[in-house]
């Protein structure tokens, strides 16, 4: 960030020269720094600032080491405001928050992830810092609320927390004013004694007042400090002091508008008008005042001002920028828009001139908008959106492109473009045609931008140039986005075939899209091998594109090719750089550890599998992207298929429908396939039936990788109802397909099925052919599950096999494993209605002290799920309460099997 | 529910009537108890909610805020 005005954001206040000392405010403030949070919450004009610059610079021991952000409406999303802060830490402690900046800027992250780093950097300061938020209230989006809730929660003792506001933050007070970590100061506290008023008027300002004057100004501002100063100096100089108080006393008229009336009238014309003229701005500098007003008296009037208390503040130690007091400058504008108000929109076209010539494109923009001069506007926004859009601070750019008329847009294609790119960013579908058609009436026939075009309105010619590559990129990712695969290869090749050489932005996207877009037609090596690439172009270009980039589609892919050892070392490479660069940089680790689990599953080290989803899950339903809900809930269905409860998986299954939300990658795996196969396996066959009906599916339709799944389930549904020659028909067709497309995780499953068709029909030495190949390439990866889930029927072959000696290692070593899975206890087939295994599971625990909450905890599920279990572990064992079920369960030697699962 | 309506904010201390243009243009209209009510037409709750925040950070106290019945509607049964 290179603002120049940063450095105004981060200045901490001096006190003022002439104060009234307030010890017992002090030392409120010096009780509260052992609190979490100090809070000082007024209106406008209560001394807040004020205050704390006295209380920092009065520190016993030297001054307290403190940081400064003075808040500003633009700070009110996630992005901003955490830069920010760790930018005003920064300048107290240099190595705070690094790792958590990057992180901000790169994918979009869950807050937890970027304020666990910051709280990190902290927990390692060797001293204590104080970081004032000044201006709260300017905070109202609930997400930044959620994330100084958490920072509030996780508070390290080297950080104490002041907030000054104008109104009560919605920041769990209660909670911590109970707890004791709260410490306020409220409006109550900051009013003006009638002793410090009397100090005040008769030391400070240099007044005579009598105690009687003093105790009316004191009733009618209720010791407003503001309006008091104001008083002050409305009474500077008067000989009839006493008319005026008594005229004040009577006046029922809103007290700041008449004292700054008061003041206003009393100044030379020249002050005034200076005064009524930069009450457009902000902050206000000599150079910045002098273009406003087109005069060359600014230094000299901003000193005389300070000088005169008249309600300016220093931002700065070089007196270089100030800013008027909220209220008075209110006022002021009121009564310019009064008296002017032809002026408005001009001043504020003057100060945007201003900022522009001097860098500071932002405050140029906020101006150019508030004097309506929409054109100029509409210049900048397309001037300032390279570098936003690098910064990932497309936020800013929505807020002032709907500020301008659409007629306006028309004619700007860039702008158009521009607009396009933010929406499919922020997941706003709906209006990314419309923007990207405006954008495209400028491109001729062959695409090329059409320069010469009558009426066009370009002011970035380098966007102008990138605009044919940068367009249909953006129509690529919009097609992605929605499922229309043909329409996104199109686009994507079209990007890459526009766009300049050294747009690697563009080029790199539209090779990631095509990654995305190969990998849905089911050409995986292409896929993979394109889109790694595209990521390390988008990662030239200094972006870390949060839409697209994800270690978790490369080893998707990898698996989809059967390639197991390959995609575990991507998770495990993933893992280890994002533990390196401090969490977050490479898409959520949550995500990754269900990726392994997966693979974990696959070779049936069913403890490490569950391990894995149970770290995922420590980490928060919150922290992965937001496909990982549904993730989860899948692999811990096939965790429990294979163990052997069919039942459970079903009701996973169940769950994790509703919470599928599509993301770039293809749907290869649809959940209600998933649910039919363990359907054919519970030997529900009607139902798996149902589907096949429900999708269209039939074995002579026409074979494409998205539902190469899907068919093979469907192959399956055959071979279970005895339907061996149809579904051998299909097995031949779809194992064509497959190798075609070196999709050996598909090869793999499908020769298995051919093996087990053969034994159906009574042939076992032509099974042991695709079975060899099955085995022979599923070796090498560790494939175990694959065959086991088969059952008796594939124990048989592989004893087969092994006699034969083909694979006679690796098929000795899956029959051992088969003989784990179907340990049921036989005490269990006594009941007449077994218990699952996740009943076993509930009813063990059962045996132990835990109380419910505790047993959902351990077994990661909810409340309701265990009490649904309970109810029937007891409908089962004929009993009504725990002690008697676990006294049945004994008796019946339910629990005698080995704790391995 | 986010719909708008008449409202009528009603704070402490007469405000003069140059102070329309800073509420969006709704009238002003100072009573003998010593309290100003501005009131109209508000075009919905956020923008209710801009106007309240503009009574905060001027520092007017803010006596109450009540959603005004239109005066044709008297009499008439809902």
């Amino acid at each position: 960030m290179t603002r120049p005005l940063l450095e105004t954001k981060f200045y901490v206040p001096r006190p003022r020269r002439r104060l009234i000392a307030r010890p017992r405010l002090i030392e409120r403030l010096n009780q509260g720094a052992e609190s979490k949070l100090i809070l000082i919450s007024a209106p406008a004009g209560f001394g807040k600032t004020t205050l704390l610059a006295a209380w920092l610079a009065a520190s016993p021991d030297g001054r307290r080491t403190a940081a400064w952000l003075s808040l500003e409406q633009s700070d009110n999303q996630p992005t901003s405001f955490w830069t920010y802060l760790i930018g005003a830490l920064q300048t107290v402690a240099p190595g705070v928050g690094v790792g958590a900046l990057s992180t901000l800027q790169s994918t979009q992250p869950p807050i937890e992830v970027v304020l666990a780093s910051l709280l990190n950097d902290l927990s390692a300061l060797s001293y204590e810092i104080v970081l004032v938020l000044d201006d709260y209230h300017v905070v109202d989006a609930s997400d930044v609320h959620d994330g100084v809730v958490f920072l509030l929660d996780h508070l390290p003792p080297q950080l104490h927390l002041v907030i000054t506001s104008r109104a009560d933050p919605p920041l769990r007070l209660a909670r911590l004013r109970a707890r004791g970590e709260l410490a306020e100061i409220r409006a109550g506290d900051l009013r003006f004694t009638p002793d410090e008023a009397a100090t005040y008027f008769n030391e400070v300002m240099g007044l005579d007042l009598e105690a009687r004057e003093i105790a009316v100004l004191e009733s009618r501002t209720e010791g407003w400090i503001a309006a008091l100063q104001l008083a002050a100096l409305s009474m500077q100089g008067r000989r009839d002091v006493a008319d005026f108080v008594a005229a004040f006393a009577g006046d029922d008229r809103y007290i700041v508008d008449y004292l700054v009336e008061e003041v206003l009238q009393r100044q030379p014309e020249r002050i005034r008008g200076f005064l009524l003229q930069t009450s457009v701005l902000e902050t206000l500098s000599a150079a910045l005042c002098n273009a406003v007003t087109r005069q060359d008296d600014g230094k000299a009037m901003l000193e005389a001002l300070e000088r005169g208390n008249l309600f300016v503040v220093p931002l700065d130690d070089r007196r270089r920028w100030y800013r008027y007091h909220h209220l008075f400058r209110d006022v002021l504008r009121a009564h310019l828009i009064e008296e002017r108000p032809d002026d408005v929109a001009e001043l504020h076209r003057r100060a945007s001139e201003w900022y522009e010539q001097n860098g500071e494109r932002p405050e140029a923009i906020r101006h150019a908008l508030a004097a309506r001069d929409f054109g100029r506007a509409a210049d900048l926004v397309e001037l300032a959106w390279p570098a936003l859009r690098r910064n990932r601070q497309e936020a800013m750019l929505r807020g002032w492109l709907a500020a301008l008329p659409d007629e306006l847009l028309r004619n700007r294609p860039v702008l158009s473009n521009a607009y396009a790119g933010v929406l499919l960013v922020s997941g706003e579908l709906d209006g990314v045609d419309a923007r990207l058609r405006d954008a495209e009436r400028w491109l001729d026939a062959s695409e090329a931008p059409r320069v010469q075009a009558a009426g066009i309105v370009v002011v970035d010619e380098e966007e102008f140039r990138r605009l044919p590559g940068s367009v249909a990129l953006h129509r690529a990712g919009h097609a992605l986005a929605l499922g229309n695969l043909a329409e996104t290869a199109k686009h994507a090749r079209r990007a890459l075939d526009h766009a300049l050489e050294d747009d690697h932005l563009s080029r790199g996207g539209a090779t990631a899209i095509l990654g995305l877009a190969a990998w849905a037609i089911g050409d995986l090596e292409t896929a993979h091998r394109t889109y790694a690439a595209g990521m390390a172009g988008v990662q030239r270009a200094g972006h870390i594109s949060g839409l697209v980039g994800r270690a978790i589609t490369l080893a998707d892919i990898r698996i989809a090719q059967g390639r197991l050892c390959e995609a575990l070392r991507t998770y495990e490479h993933a893992l280890q750089l994002a533990t390196e660069q401090d969490a977050g940089v490479l898409g959520a680790t949550a995500d990754m550890y269900v990726g392994m689990s997966e693979l974990h599953c696959e070779r049936n080290d069913l403890d490490a599998a569950t391990q894995d989803l149970r770290k995922s899950h420590e980490l928060g339903e919150q922290s992965g992207f937001p496909q990982n809900r549904y993730r989860w809930r899948v692999a811990m269905a096939r965790i429990l298929e294979a163990r052997g409860d069919l039942d459970g998986a079903l009701d996973l299954l169940h769950e994790a429908e509703p919470l599928y939300m599509s993301d770039l990658s293809p749907n290869v795996r649809p959940i209600a396939a998933l649910k039919a196969r363990v359907n054919v396996r519970q030997g529900r066959v009607g139902e798996a039936v149902g589907w096949a009906r429900e999708q269209g599916l039939a074995t002579d339709d026409d074979l494409s990788y998205l539902r190469e799944f899907e068919h093979i389930t469907l192959a399956r549904l055959l071979l279970a109802r005895g339907s061996v020659p149809e579904a051998t028909q299909l097995l031949e067709r779809l194992l064509r397909a497959a190798d075609e497309g070196a999709r050996n995780g598909s090869v793999i499953e499908i020769l298995v099925l051919q093996a087990l068709a053969y034994q159906m029909r009574g042939n076992n030495p032509a099974a042991l052919v695709p079975l060899e190949r099955a085995l022979r390439l599923a070796e090498p990866e560790g494939y175990v599950r694959m065959f086991v889930d088969e059952g008796p029927p594939m124990a048989a072959l592989l004893e087969a096999a092994a006699k034969r000696g083909i694979a006679a290692e690796y098929a000795r070593q899956l029959l051992k494993a088969f003989g784990k899975a179907e340990d049921r206890s036989a005490a269990n087939q006594v009941l007449i209605e077994p218990l699952s295994e996740r009943e076993l599971d509930v009813l063990r625990l059962l045996g132990t002290d835990l109380v419910g909450p505790e047993i959902a905890s351990q077994l990661m599920v909810s409340l309701n799920t265990v009490r649904t279990h309970i109810k029937s572990i007891y409908t089962k064992l004929g009993v009504n309460n725990r002690r008697t079920a676990v006294r049945r369960a004994e008796e019946l030697e339910l629990l005698a099997r080995s704790q391995s699962q | 529910m986010n719909e708008g309506g008449r409202y009528e904010i009603r704070i402490q201390g007469h405000l003069d009537g140059r102070w329309a243009a800073w509420f969006d243009g709704l009238s002003l209209t100072r009573e003998s108890d010593g309290t100003t009510v501005i009131h109209g037409s508000v075009l919905d709750q956020a923008a209710l909610h801009g106007l309240l925040g503009k009574v905060r950070d001027l520092g007017l106290p803010l006596i109450a805020v009540t959603q005004a019945e239109p005066k044709q509607m008297k009499g008439i049964q809902r």
